[in-house]
């Protein structure tokens, strides 16, 4: 996926998973099964088992690539083109925690790139970059489908943290050093603040509202 | 400033409402709560009751006038019917398309959450109309915690005999799918989605064979959005003449209105279709933040032609009359722009956003979206020229209508529509530049 004329030459990440351990448990083979049934054929898995290695690996090198490959008994190339087509597969070794931050347009527009270049100054890095400690990778992303409590990021392919300011980003922050991963949170729909004076759902901890933004300083990253 | 009922409605009394799609129900995510509150018997009535066959399903569909809410507002009815008879032992398909990437768009997202079963039913629904073996519910990779949510929810529908073999004991059996993405804005392009449920690199397809020739693996398969099929059951139950007799007549039913942007109360709203942009703004909306002054409205995702806010008035939330008023209704998430918002820049992110999301099958899209977002970089950075205002017109000539999916139109539109609707910042930035012919 590209626009820009520069050409990127894919960068080989630099094999750093031992042989011994890469392998699927009995387990993980199994659940393999499962979604390799949910499809007509097995190439309809791939998606599945390629999440399923990275939350195991942490990345998906080339060495995993190939043991998703063999797995599903798929050609490597086949599985390495899947892979590279979506951006929350991480093609290269990442920090422990992701921040996604969006600066998309409805993001843009209420702070989000505010708080991108606020994260990029707190940690000394740069879109893409990841903190000397190997504890955090942050990069711009696309609309996250949260645009009504923008800005906004996503943390680990998990959570969304909503209606964020730079202090919000600071606190999490110091969370994230303590190794405290935000909760999931349900949003509150206007109507039902109206109408059932609050959040519907009684089955979550967190709930938030959307909120409106105090006027963005900067426009562009 | 608020217009005072000088504009009509086609939403009627849009005040006393009462929601369908988010009925105002404690725990509606439940499936006893949801039971409770006449909860799949529109499901029930389908499987069980004389009076409806698939054929008389998929009419009944048809007279609501229900249209796709996806964002190409294609009629449901009439794409059901395109399904070919049924041949023994070939497999049929739905996808219900939860990619939700357009930007502006969430809400799909909170239908998920807040009422599942709803989406269920309606698929259910779907597919004793179309006699369908699976259904794939193909959910954006970044929805994580939600798929989380609606797996347990389908595991209760399971457990319940609502899904699977011989639901509620009768010979009707199908499945639904989870599926999950993993980033890419183009599966929700409906080929593209396909694509990717079958393992590949999602590059969308030629059309045709359409996908009710050939679909999934070559198989006959619809593709609808969340809140389409969510209407289904709503039909089922209440009867075409009621869904059609709310909001807009060319554009029936309850719409979710996405609100974001400069506007002090954000959030997903649940009204009657055809609304007037300006009650969306000032009175659902609770107004512009700040009490500041509109400047521009883009009505439905990102890929809709931003409208200025003296084109907005007595506009209403439908394809009709935004198509008159020369923009689109899209998915109905709408971004609402205050006096102080750079246009230059904002339309640069907007570049920048299809130049990422690009497959790069095509040429004019490829190479295309790149310019565009080249170009219009270097103007909001001032170094650009005046000529390079119709060099962006010339390029979108190029682009639309001439690829294999509509996302190069889709980048092509914002781009024309925003340099021609506010030309003067575009020519302001230029003449500031240090590279402007005097
Ligand atoms: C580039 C592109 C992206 C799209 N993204 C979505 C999406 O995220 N969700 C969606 O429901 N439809 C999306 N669509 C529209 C689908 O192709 C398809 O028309 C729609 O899902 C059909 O459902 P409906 O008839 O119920 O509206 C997209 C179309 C294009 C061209
Ligand atoms: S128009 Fe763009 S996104 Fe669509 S198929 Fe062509 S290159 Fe891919
Ligand atoms: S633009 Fe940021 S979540 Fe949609």
């Amino acid at each position: 996926m590209s626009g820009s004329k520069t050409v990127h030459l894919p960068q080989e990440p630099e094999t750093t998973i031992p042989e011994t351990d890469l392998v699927f448990s009995a387990n993980e083979l199994e659940q393999i099964e499962k979604y390799k049934a949910m499809y007509p054929t097995p190439q309809g898995a791939v998606m599945r088992v390629l999440w399923m290695a990275q939350e195991k690996f942490g990345y998906l090198p080339p060495e995993v690539i190939r043991l998703v490959a063999e797995t599903l008994g798929l050609p490597y190339a086949l599985v390495y083109g899947v892979s590279t087509f979506y951006t929350q597969y991480y093609k290269a070794r990442v920090g422990k925690y992701v921040l996604d931050v969006c600066t998309c347009f409805a993001c843009q527009v209420v702070g989000g790139c505010d708080v991108f270049s606020h994260l990029c100054d707190r940690l000394g890095i740069e879109d893409g970059g990841t903190s000397e400690d190997r504890l955090i990778t942050l990069r711009q992303a696309e609309c996250l489908g949260a645009c009504g409590s923008g800005p906004m990021l996503q943390v680990a392919n998990g959570p969304y943290v909503h209606n964020l300011t730079p202090e919000r980003a600071d606190d999490l922050i110091a969370d994230l050093k303590r190794g405290k991963l935000p909760e999931f949170v349900s949003m509150t729909l206007p109507q039902d603040e109206d109408e059932m004076g609050g959040n519907r759902r009684t089955d979550v901890d967190n709930v938030d509202t959307y909120e409106t933004q105090p006027v963005a300083e900067r426009l562009s990253c | 400033m608020e217009p005072e009922a000088k504009y009509e409605s086609k939403a009627g009394d849009w005040r006393n409402y009462k929601r369908v799609l988010l009925p105002p129900v404690k725990d509606l995510q439940k499936l006893d709560v949801y039971r409770a509150n006449g909860g799949y018997e529109a499901l029930r009535s389908v499987l069980i009751d004389e009076k409806w066959d698939p054929k008389s399903v998929t009419e009944e569909v048809k007279a609501s006038g229900l249209k796709g809410r996806g964002g190409a507002s294609f009629p449901t009815g009439l794409k059901w019917s395109f399904m070919p008879p049924v041949k023994p032992g070939a497999p049929r398909f739905l996808c219900c398309n939860g990619d939700e990437s357009e930007p502006g768009t969430y809400k799909d997202r909170q239908l998920l959450e807040y009422n599942p079963h709803l989406v269920f039913e309606g698929i259910l629904i779907a597919n004793y109309a179309m006699s369908i073996d699976v259904c794939y519910l193909y959910v954006r990779g970044e929805y994580a915690d939600w798929i989380t949510h609606i797996e347990k929810a389908l595991a209760d529908a399971y457990a319940a005999g609502l899904l699977g073999k011989n639901i509620l004991g009768t010979d009707f059996s199908t499945e639904i799918v989870i599926h999950k993405g993993a980033g890419a804005y183009i599966c929700g392009e409906e080929t593209s989605l396909m694509e990717s449920l079958e393992g590949k690199r999602a590059y969308p397809r030629i059309k045709p064979p359409f996908p009710a020739q050939r679909g999934l693996w070559g198989h006959p398969t619809t593709i609808n959005n969340v809140e389409t099929l969510a209407c289904v059951p709503l039909i089922i139950s209440n009867g075409s003449d009621w869904y059609a007799a709310i909001g807009a007549k060319n554009h029936t039913g309850p719409m979710l209105y996405g609100l974001a942007g400069h506007i002090n109360r954000p959030g997903i709203f649940e009204y009657p279709s055809g609304m007037l942009i300006s009650d969306l703004i000032y009175e659902v909306g609770g107004g512009m933040r700040g009490g500041k002054k509109l400047k521009a409205v883009v009505p439905g995702g990102s890929s809709v032609p931003p409208m200025r806010a003296d084109q907005i008035e007595g506009v209403t939330m439908d394809g009709d009359s935004l198509r008159q008023a020369g923009s689109m209704l899209g998915t109905a998430g709408m971004l609402v722009l205050d006096e102080y918002t750079d246009m230059v820049t904002f339309l640069r992110r907007i570049t920048h956003f299809y130049a990422h999301e690009s497959c790069g099958q095509c040429t004019p899209c490829r190479e295309g979206t790149g310019w565009l977002v080249d170009i219009v970089t270097r103007i909001d950075e001032g170094g650009g020229n005046l000529r390079d205002l119709d060099l962006l017109i010339d390029l979108c000539d190029g682009m639309e209508g001439r690829t294999v999916c509509a996302l190069a139109d889709a980048a092509a539109w914002p781009v024309r529509w925003t340099v021609t609707r506010f030309r003067e910042e575009f020519e302001a930035k230029c003449r500031d530049s240090v590279f402007a012919i005097a």
